[in-house]
């Protein structure tokens, strides 16, 4: 049993909040992601629950109990560091072993029971013959995983993981990144892991908390993350190419509600209509609303395909893998749009039809702000 | 083997560096030379003499330069001792916790920025009133005072390279405290320990000016007692040469021995890079 309960956890660094009323919970063998941008408070939540840190406020409970009350040494956590944290003063095999001499670990092992053990997780990770280096020998990526062997080669009861496979290249990342999915499953031990990639995060997790100054943003299962972000702070960070934003003016045309965003202008059905009222603000007497669609659900194509398409000028266009993404310059935002597998692609200047898929928006406040040169590319 | 080309640029590289090195070395080799020789032939303008070792047994027989040497060894080995006791604990505190934003340590270290002259009136007069003049505990005392805030200065700074997630590491791991400092600290520490070491020790076997003004008979240290080779009517060189040779072999050995042993970057294959 290992649950996690923070309630109301608040962290400050003189001036800086850095944990603002956190709260949250986490499951028995739960694999638990912690995701926002650099500076959210995701390290600093981690350190919270291993009792590096003290919090300012709010309580902490591991299986029910006040972890105030409970020693770092004894809360019984393996943690990996982002940067490492190796003692450099000793052979990677030290390091790993490192953990099983503590005076805490339960039992005393045998030269041959540590070395089993050692050997065993090194092997698992692809540093079995790394064993007699020193860590300045070693590359980042090897680094890292000499500090994910240290924080597995015990059995505690949650790991706590700070961006564990940032620094691998990206072959071996996605290795260990099915690596990992597998060794949790199989160990059922409770894991907080925190990433600032969303790939990371909806591969591995059984849950998200996002993060964002501090604060909660949203938590939820990855599909939910990804398919109902709460806010358009979720919806920017998950997704690439990133979700396009369209601050329009909402207008009330007798029965019907209409969206008007540059060329854009469709009536919304009843059930988005009302959804678009609940999220909308006043700007200078107008009714705004910020809409907000994936690219896959905004089309492009040469010819109007229907009458709620509009007509914009190609800024750029991509290739991604199999399609073909356009984008365009539209009021201060930065459109981009799927054209599938095309064959003739407008060029620069040349205009393409833009299409919304309805049943794939959402509408949200503004809670940040987007414009073309600080969006995520 | 191919043969090396003829270069005027290695002629004019070697010649320099002849004579570089030969300007710092030749007052040492003057110094052992003449340590050696008799009164006689350090007079004599010719380069050839018979070596003899009368200038040493005239040290350790008639002048008691054992005495002088067992002071500075005892004063700068006790001082030395003290200053790590306090400086060690105190560096890593100054490192990991910043007590009042570091201005305490810039104070500490502020101790060392007038010119030691002015401390030496009212030292004088404090050590006067409280009978520690020409004491062993008292020279021992002013040598810690004037060394600890430097060697915490020092040390702070080979504290402060190891990173805190390293002992947050430790701490996760089970360790306490005390077995961090011991297993993770103190071995990433080493390099910058012994060389604070080195420097203390060095600096108070040299140190001159303290030990003339605050030592006499009791407690004369053997800086002091190479001045006194320097009579009114003659200076006795050969003997004065022969304590130089053995008050200067802790300084050579150390010259030695810190070439090698100046490696810093312990602690850097630690974080990302």
């Amino acid at each position: 049993m290992s649950e996690i309960r923070l309630e109301n956890v608040t962290k400050r660094y003189e001036s800086v909040v850095a944990l603002d009323g956190v709260s949250f919970s986490c499951k028995d063998g739960e694999f638990f992601t912690l995701l926002g941008p650099s500076g959210a408070g995701k390290t600093t939540t981690l350190e919270v629950i291993a009792g590096l840190k003290k919090p300012d406020e709010g309580k902490i409970y591991l299986d029910n109990e006040d972890a105030a009350d409970i020693s770092v040494q004894d809360r019984d956590v393996a943690m990996a560091f982002e940067d490492y944290a190796l003692y450099s003063h000793m052979k990677v095999y030290d390091n790993i072993a490192f953990p099983l001499r503590s005076p805490k670990y339960p039992e005393k092992l045998t030269k041959a029971q540590e070395k089993e053990k050692v050997e065993a997780i090194a092997n698992r990770l692809g540093i079995g013959e790394y064993l007699d280096r020193m860590p300045k020998q070693l590359s980042g990526g090897q680094k890292q995983r000499v500090s994910l062997a240290r924080a597995m080669v015990r059995k505690p009861k949650i790991f706590l993981l700070d961006e564990p496979i940032a620094h691998l290249d990206a072959k071996l990342r996605a290795l260990a990144r099915s690596d990992l999915k597998r060794i949790a499953g199989e160990m059922g031990t409770t894991i907080v892991y925190v990433t600032h990639n969303y790939r990371e995060a909806l591969a591995l997790s059984d849950r998200i908390l996002i993060m964002r100054e501090g604060k909660v943003e949203q938590i939820g299962t990855p599909d939910e993350i990804y398919n109902e972000p709460e806010s358009d702070f979720v919806a920017n960070l998950v997704g690439d190419p990133p979700i396009n934003f369209m601050d329009g003016e909402l207008k009330k045309d007798s029965e019907t509600t209409v969206f008007e965003f540059d060329k854009f202008k469709f009536a919304l059905p009843d059930d988005l209509a009302k959804k678009a009222w609940a999220s909308s603000w006043e700007e200078d007497g107008k009714n705004i609303v910020r809409l907000a669609c994936r690219p896959e659900s905004l089309t492009a194509a040469k010819e109007r395909t229907s009458d709620i398409a509009a007509q914009f000028p190609v800024l750029v266009s991509e290739r991604k893998d199999e399609e073909i993404l356009l984008k365009f310059r539209v009021k201060e935002a930065l459109i981009i749009a799927s054209m599938g597998q095309a064959d003739d692609v407008p060029g620069f200047e040349e205009p393409a039809w833009v299409q919304i898929d309805l049943s794939k928006v959402y509408f949200f406040r503004k809670t940040m702000e987007v414009s073309a040169e600080s969006k995520r590319g | 083997m191919k043969k090396k080309k003829f270069s005027w640029k290695r002629v004019v590289f070697w010649i320099v560096l002849i004579s570089v090195v030969s300007l710092f070395v030749f007052p040492i080799f003057w110094v052992y030379v003449t340590a050696f020789k008799t009164n006689a032939a350090i007079r004599s303008t010719s380069l050839a003499f018979t070596p003899t070792i009368e200038n040493f047994v005239f040290l350790f027989t008639t002048r008691n330069a054992q005495v002088p040497l067992l002071n500075t060894i005892i004063i700068s080995v006790v001082s030395t001792l003290l200053v790590m006791l306090i400086s060690i604990p105190a560096a890593y505190s100054f490192a990991r916790y910043s007590p009042s934003g570091n201005t305490l340590l810039f104070t500490t270290i502020s101790t060392r920025m007038f010119p030691g002259v002015i401390a030496a009136i009212p030292f004088f007069l404090l050590f006067r009133d409280l009978n520690l003049l020409d004491t062993h505990i008292g020279i021992i005392l002013m040598y810690v005072y004037f060394n600890m805030s430097f060697a915490t200065f020092l040390m702070y700074g080979f504290f402060v390279d190891i990173p805190e997630q390293v002992e947050y590491a430790a701490m996760v791991d089970g360790y306490s405290r005390l077995d961090i400092i011991r297993k993770i600290v103190f071995p990433l520490a080493k390099p910058g320990i012994a060389i604070t070491t080195i420097f203390t020790l060095i600096w108070s076997w040299n140190e001159f000016f303290f030990a003339f003004l605050f030592t006499g008979k009791v407690a004369k240290a053997v800086s002091v007692e190479l001045s006194l080779f320097w009579g009114a009517t003659q200076i006795q060189w050969g003997a004065m040469a022969a304590l130089m040779c053995i008050a200067m072999l802790p300084t050579l050995a150390v010259a030695i021995f810190l070439q090698k042993y100046i490696v810093r970057g312990l602690s850097f294959g630690a974080v990302k890079g």
